[in-house]
């Protein structure tokens, strides 16, 4: 068996070696909780690893002081985004309008709060994943609360006109929420020139730990707090803060680069041109222009054969990937993202999505390619399907 | 031929047959045979295909009264 070749970077990425380094003394010596000046020196020297991971963040974002707070990861984000803002402004407004491709943790909380009285506008997109700004325009009202919108796609990779979205909520008085946890630190997210006023991030996507996350949240947004308990994180998340992981997310960010992102779009560019070419029936899903399209995300749908059965393949040839199929999902549903985009079943089912990191080799890309060459040409063989 | 691990997927379909054959696979020790039965015909043909890409060794494959029997090799 030859190395295994992970392209599954949107569910999680691979920890970086010196974020796991960076970590350690914090499960080995400074284990204590992170306390205020007046306790005891391992506190105060926890508490230090712990603003400093909050700095890192804050100035990535460009963001103020004190506006950033660590939670368990982008769904806890995400969750306390929608559900904070909307119990916060209940019995005054109660209308929240999302996009029918958020994330399922998004999805599920505005579904939540409908079940609790809250209207909820859903906003279609293109065939490409885009959202028509124009759209959440007409879906405000005076009773809108929050807008609530990804940057980029967890599946397609379809990058959000975010910059024209948060004009439109900022003339309309509404708040404005962006689930970043795909795009922090891989595009632009400038919160001095963006208008947003809660942004979620997530740790495990940028090669940080898993079960740590933050959410900014711009001062003076009114949020109701979710957790309760004692008086974490300026009073809006309470729980003993994961130092360790917390310290680990920072060092991520801090480890991110531009030329980074420069190399995996050089990778998806390979990966998507020699799949086209290659692979007759091939189609893109998603954006077919690379800047406005995720840079590590390539989802392709092959005719005639299943995702799962392509992606089962491809697991024994030693390569991980995903597919939009309903069979792979543990809702046996195909890929709502998919079907909110227009495409018929059998393209869904054929989705295989392969996610990019900057640990991803050039090497890598040709066996894949011949890989799924070699998988699609034997099912189409025994396929069912004309 | 004595199998020591039986995989029973009479009745499932696709993706179901390899599956199993898969988690059959790596719970299995080093040289030790696995037979998978079935009746998905799609499951027949691909199997062979997954053991070619598992680097592991195809002993036999034998069809009776609409049921499958395929044997690798661990």
């Amino acid at each position: 068996m030859q190395d295994r070749i992970y392209m599954d970077n949107s569910a999680t990425s691979q920890p970086d070696p010196q974020v796991v380094k960076a970590m350690l003394p914090y499960f080995i010596e400074q284990y204590a909780v992170a306390s205020s000046q007046f306790s005891h020196t391992p506190g105060i020297q926890a508490r230090e690893g712990l603003d400093q991971a909050r700095e890192i963040i804050t100035k990535k974002l460009n963001a103020e002081q004190e506006s950033v707070i660590f939670t368990s990861g982008g769904t806890e984000s995400n969750n306390l985004a929608l559900k904070g803002t909307a119990w916060a402004h209940q019995g005054k407004k109660n209308h929240l309008v999302i996009s029918k491709i958020v994330h399922n943790s998004v999805l599920h909380s505005a579904q939540w709060l409908e079940k609790q009285g809250f209207d909820i506008t859903y906003i279609d997109v293109d065939e490409q994943g885009f959202i028509d700004p124009d759209h959440i325009r007409e879906a405000i009202t005076n009773q809108t609360i929050l807008v609530s919108v990804q940057h980029a796609n967890h599946e397609v990779g379809t990058i959000q006109p975010v910059q024209e979205i948060a004009r439109i909520c900022q003339d309309a008085d509404t708040l404005f929420h962006i689930d970043a946890c795909r795009s922090f630190t891989m595009l632009d997210l400038n919160l001095q020139t963006l208008p947003a006023d809660l942004v979620s991030i997530t740790g495990h996507l940028i090669h940080g730990p898993k079960g740590v996350g933050a959410l900014y949240i711009r001062p003076g947004t009114k949020i109701q707090k979710w957790q309760h308990g004692g008086y974490h994180e300026f009073d809006k998340r309470a729980g003993t803060e994961n130092v360790a992981g917390i310290v680990g997310f920072g060092k991520s960010v801090e480890l991110a680069q531009q030329k980074h992102v420069d190399y995996i779009r050089g990778l998806q560019k390979q990966l998507m041109d020699g799949l086209i070419q290659e692979i007759k029936g091939t189609v893109i899903n998603g954006p077919l222009d690379p800047d406005k399209r995720h840079p590590g995300n390539v989802n392709v749908s092959f005719s005639r054969v299943e995702g799962e059965s392509v992606v089962l393949h491809l697991d024994m040839k030693g390569i991980s990937v995903i597919t939009g199929s309903a069979c792979f999902s543990r809702s046996l549903e195909p890929s709502y993202v998919m079907m909110a985009m227009g495409f018929s079943h059998e393209r869904a089912h054929g989705s295989i999505r392969f996610t990019l990191s900057r640990f991803n080799q050039e090497s890598e890309i040709g066996r894949v390619i011949r890989s799924c060459n070699d998988v699609v040409e034997s099912l189409r063989k025994i396929s069912p399907l004309q | 031929m004595d199998p020591d691990i039986i995989v029973d997927v009479i009745g499932e379909t696709c993706p179901v047959p390899l599956v199993e054959m898969r988690k059959a696979v790596l719970k299995a020790e080093k040289g030790k045979v696995i037979e998978v039965k079935g009746t998905h015909p799609a499951s027949k043909q691909e199997i062979p295909m997954a053991v070619d890409s598992l680097g592991l060794k195809l002993l036999k494959t034998e069809e009776s009264d609409g049921i499958w029997h395929i044997y690798i090799r661990r």
